[in-house]
């Protein structure tokens, strides 16, 4: 890297880090002693119904744009175009919300919540990404996701990770999303949308501390190209296993690879899969016995995992408003200080009822219960699957995309001499 | 004309190298002066100057001090405009930070747009595929093993107790009586038999129908359901407020062919009270011009437990007072809490039974100047026994010890004669005792008697007890209005009146959405709680003297005929049963899990399988 470039990125990051004074705390109501009356405050009213359709219409709209350039033209400059819209319309304009990253929260907490009635535009926008992944790949991330544009911008400098560290970090979007479909099936936090690194940088408006976690990641997305969307993202892990069934992927020679392995380290995601030749050939017996071998390690794996998930499930609980009052207002009881904390007086002068509080918290405890139970499942699940799929080795021959792993970036095609 | 864009001929390298570094040192110092601004400005205090709060000090000790009234208002503006300029600062140097940030990001795009890709080949064709699975493998085993190992050890280690003490949280925010823990009650039994037990020391006859062999409580006694809640302890249940929280309660059976009917049980004298229950027992009481009863039957055979026969109570009038039918002489629900129950009768008489009949306490109150008859139920908060006493001349509510009966406190009320009963209820804030008289709706606390709030709303002969759900205390007489009372600030406000359906006798029930209200001529009506909006009115045809209790989501409304309408606490108005007891009844019901307890004219009914 050139020094010039170097300070600059210093400089960038230290400014990014600067953001935070844009969250300075909110200045206090004055007090008035002579009768006056605070105004109301006014909430902003919804965004108008034809502007919602408009953003599902950009949002099929540019879809579709990047799915014709990618397959069809084969353009990674026009492909970065689009990504440039996608990031100043989703990203600048439209604030980062709605998005289809924290729209999976929306669609669990409706799932589970029949009385959160789900708005059109929720469902939309998490299904029609899955929809034109299922068929052409993720050609939603390689650019009309404004978190993945952001990233991808600052990518100047990628380089590639060993391939083991890259499974490793692989594993913490499944668990990313087993709790954000924990919190959000138990309507107690959108953790995505709290823990969202760069909407902050949208807004203009965030805690230092998002703003620095924003800031080092846009620092490391310089070396490590788009980390949020590989180690993090949990829309990821489901788009990544969608678009394992895509018929139409990009592939990186537009007909046959002649192995010429030009483009073996052109992807800066490391999501190009080397032929494994011959000589993997795992004869069929071993493969069976591998296979009954994880059968059984995948079920014991996943009790284990579940119960021992099962027993945090009051910690887990803490984080839903409901139940961290109730705790408050128990404690509160039982100690000696004079003081009550502001939650507790603004709840008691609502004039709602303790027996109630107590009883719904309860109910939530139950449900955390079981959802930990799910979650420590899902993830014995995961380690149990990863293991499998790296004992048990796919025969390839030529050089191909990594249909889960690969955001349709199309930077890998520029390298293949194979142009008809 | 134009030569065609080419971003490959925009600028040299070295220039777009140059604009990185430019803007981004222009960022960078913006940067410092951003964080020097924000620094300041969190420092700064602008609501609490020394300097201001000197003078505010200054101020109230000379409040006519007009000058420097001003003076602080000026330095006050000051400090107000300098705190929000910089905060305009921050704002416009963020933006001026986020320009050139992307000046630079687009200056090092372009120079790596242009340049031209040169693949790189590693030296040799190194296929390490199955190195890298062999070490992640290695890396997740032993990494996850590690992982898991730790939470499994704390997860042995957890406690996980919340649950349970939320539970213990909500039993004693629901219920308003202590001390549940070392209650017990009686088994049941069958084996009946009569002995008349007159005791020596005592001036009361007292009658028992004793389960003998059970005559040692010690061995035989089985923890009692812990609180009020797990029984039906007084009048509308715990707290009168009629809101029950028993479960799968039936919602068929037919009196006359005795489908679903457990067991029925005559009781001996006339009485317009409700049953109460704890434990195995039910208490009713019945009275006539001659005799005061107290029974206590049991709740899984119906067998008669035992009979107190009130009688010979110090004061009492040798005459019982003139009373009207419709109110009777036994009106009032008696109130239990597992140490004992509590009954009280038309004359002023009021005793306190232990569990096992024996006598604990019993006086006069004085009789009631009352026209129609007392007929306010006992409530019970703590170890007190709460009694409504508002007769024409002193009307007062009162406190009495549950063990000596002596007064613990008594507060007079400035207010009419009135029917209703006390309601006890925890607003969250604290527990209050809810009461309405012409002409006011008043709240009192149970530990003093002292009034906590009162709101004038409601006339005439006050018969229907309030309701109270979330914060809202609702209120209803007959020729007055229906009040919508929001309790909670220091002073309650009516939220919204109705005087369309008014009840004179069934008090109306409440939920945090609906409230139900019956009229006694039959006609029932659900209103949105909060606001007051009607969704449905039903006309059952027949008159309603009890009052509905919610079960489950479900109202239990009881007519006179013995009709039971049961029907969803809903907006819309959706029938569930009209099951028949065949006999008139004016009592309001008692539930215990998977079964419900009737009073008829003659009988006491146990109704569910
Ligand atoms: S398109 Fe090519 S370069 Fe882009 S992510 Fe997929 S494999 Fe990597």
């Amino acid at each position: 890297m050139k020094k010039s470039t170097q300070v600059a990125l210093i400089l960038l990051i230290t400014s990014l880090i600067a953001f935070n004074l844009f969250g300075v705390q909110r200045f206090p109501r004055p007090e008035f002693e002579n009768g006056y009356q605070q105004p109301e405050t006014i909430l902003n009213a919804p965004r108008a119904l034809f502007f919602e359709y408009f953003d599902l219409a950009v949002l099929i709209g540019s879809l579709s744009l990047i799915t014709w350039l990618i397959l069809k033209k084969r353009s990674r400059k026009a492909v970065f175009w689009v990504m440039i819209f996608s990031l100043l319309y989703f990203g600048f304009y439209r604030k980062g919300c709605i998005c289809p990253v924290g729209s999976l929260q929306n669609v669990t907490l409706a799932l589970f919540n029949p009385e959160y009635s789900l708005p059109i535009n929720g469902i939309a926008f998490f299904i029609i990404p899955l929809v034109f992944t299922l068929f052409f790949g993720r050609t939603f991330c390689a650019g009309v996701c404004p978190l993945g544009a952001i990233q991808d911008v600052f990518a100047l400098r990628p380089v590639s990770l060993k391939s083991w560290v890259q499974s490793l970090l692989g594993l913490i979007p499944f668990i990313y999303l087993g709790l954000a479909v924990l919190f959000a099936a138990t309507a107690s936090d959108f953790i995505v949308c709290r823990y969202d690194p760069f909407v902050g940088f949208f807004r203009h408006n965030a805690s230092f501390m998002m703003f620095a976690i924003g800031g080092i990641l846009l620092f490391i997305s310089v070396f490590i190209a788009r980390p949020y969307c590989r180690f993090l993202c949990p829309y990821g892990v489901l788009l990544n296993l969608v678009s394992r069934f895509s018929k139409k992927h990009l592939t990186i020679a537009p007909s046959a690879c002649i192995s010429c392995r030009l483009c073996e380290n052109s992807c800066p995601f490391g999501a190009i899969d080397k032929p494994t030749g011959a000589k993997f050939k795992q004869p069929s017996n071993v493969l069976v016995k591998k296979l009954i071998l994880y059968c059984l390690i995948i079920p014991f794996l996943m009790a284990v995992c579940g119960w021992t998930a099962s027993k945090y499930y009051e910690s887990f609980a803490k984080v839903n408003f409901k139940v961290k009052l109730a705790t408050e207002i128990m404690q509160s009881k039982n100690s000696e200080s004079e003081v009550i904390p502001l939650e507790i007086t603004a709840f008691r002068s609502s004039g709602n009822s303790e027996e109630v509080l107590f009883e719904e918290a309860k109910v939530i405890l139950n449900r955390f219960y079981l959802g930990n139970w799910f979650l420590g499942g899902f993830i014995g699940l995961v380690f149990g699957l990863t293991l499998a799929r790296l004992t048990i080795i796919p025969y390839k021959t030529d050089y191909t995309t990594n249909k889960g792993t690969c955001f349709s970036c199309a930077r890998c095609v520029d390298y293949c001499p194979v142009k008809e | 004309m134009f030569k065609k864009f080419d971003l490959k001929n925009f600028g040299t390298d070295q220039l777009w190298n140059r604009i990185a570094l430019v803007s981004g040192i222009f960022a960078l110092l913006v940067c410092v002066l951003l964080i020097g601004n924000y620094i300041q400005v969190k420092k700064a205090d602008p609501i609490n100057m020394k300097v201001i709060n000197s003078l505010v000090e200054r101020l109230h000790k000379d409040p006519s001090d007009v000058k420097l009234r001003e003076e602080i208002r000026t330095l006050d503006l000051l400090s107000r405009k300098a705190y929000f300029t910089s905060k305009w600062q921050i704002r416009t140097g963020g933006y001026f930070v986020l320009a050139a940030i992307a000046l630079m990001v687009i200056s090092l795009q372009i120079i790596s747009y242009r340049k031209t890709i040169v693949p790189q080949l590693s030296p040799e064709n190194d296929d390490n595929t199955m190195a890298y699975r062999n070490k992640t493998r290695v890396f997740i085993v032993t990494g996850g093993s590690l992982i898991l190992a730790t939470a499994l050890i704390f997860a042995i280690l957890a406690t996980n107790e919340l649950k349970e003490k939320f539970a213990v949280q909500e039993i004693n925010e629901e219920t308003p009586i202590e001390n549940n823990s070392d209650l017990i009650t009686q088994a049941a039994d069958s084996l009946v038999l009569e002995i008349i037990d007159t005791t020596g020391t005592s001036n009361i006859t007292i009658k028992h129908t004793v389960a003998s062999a059970f005559t040692n409580n010690d061995s035989v006694n089985e923890k009692s359901a812990a609180s009020s809640k797990d029984n039906f302890p007084t009048f509308r249940g715990p707290g009168g407020n009629g809101i029950a929280k028993q479960k799968n309660i039936p919602i068929s059976w037919d009196g006359s062919t005795g489908d679903n009917i457990r067991w029925k049980t005559a009781i001996p004298l006339p009485g317009y009270n409700s049953p109460i229950i704890w434990g195995n027992k039910i208490f009713v009481t019945g009275a006539n011009t001659a005799k005061r009863e107290v029974y206590c039957i049991n709740r899984n055979t119906g067998a008669m437990i035992w009979t107190v026969v009130v009688e010979n109570i110090p004061n009492s009038p040798g005459q019982a007072p003139k009373v009207i039918a419709e109110t009777g002489h036994a009106a009032p629900t008696a109130a239990t809490d597992g140490i004992g129950v509590y009954a009280i009768f038309s004359n002023g008489d009021i005793i306190g039974l232990d569990m096992d009949g024996k006598k604990l306490w019993a006086e006069n109150l004085g009789v009631p100047g009352n026209h129609y008859g007392h007929s306010s139920s006992l409530m019970i908060f703590k170890d007190l026994v709460i009694v409504q006493y508002d007769q024409k001349t002193s009307p007062k509510l009162m406190a009495l010890s549950t063990k000596t009966g002596k007064t613990v406190w008594s507060t007079n009320r400035d207010v009419k004669i009135s029917w209703a009963s006390p309601v006890i209820v925890n607003t969250g804030k604290r527990t209050e005792i809810i009461l309405a008289a012409e002409p006011f709706v008043a709240s009192y606390n149970p530990a003093d008697g002292k009034e906590l709030w009162k709101i004038d709303c409601i006339s005439g002969e006050v018969g229907p007890s309030v309701a109270y759900a979330n914060g809202m205390v609702f209120s209803v007489n007959d020729y007055s209005k229906l009040a919508a009372i929001k309790i909670g600030a220091d002073q309650p406000t009516v939220l919204w009146e109705n005087t369309d359906y008014l009840s004179d006798i069934p008090s109306p029930v409440a939920t945090d959405k609906y409230l139900i209200l019956s009229t006694s001529y039959g006609l029932t009506v659900c209103y949105d709680a909060v606001t007051g909006e009607k969704y449905w009115e039903k006309e059952f045809g027949n008159n309603v003297y009890a009052s509905p209790i919610i079960a489950e989501g479900k109202v239990y409304l009881m007519d006179k005929t013995g009709i039971m309408h049961i029907f969803k606490a809903d907006k819309e108005y959706v029938s569930l049963g009209e099951p028949k007891l065949g006999e008139p009844s004016v009592c309001t019901p008692a539930f215990t899990n998977g079964f419900i307890y009737l009073r008829g004219d003659k009988n006491l009914y146990s109704i569910g399988k």
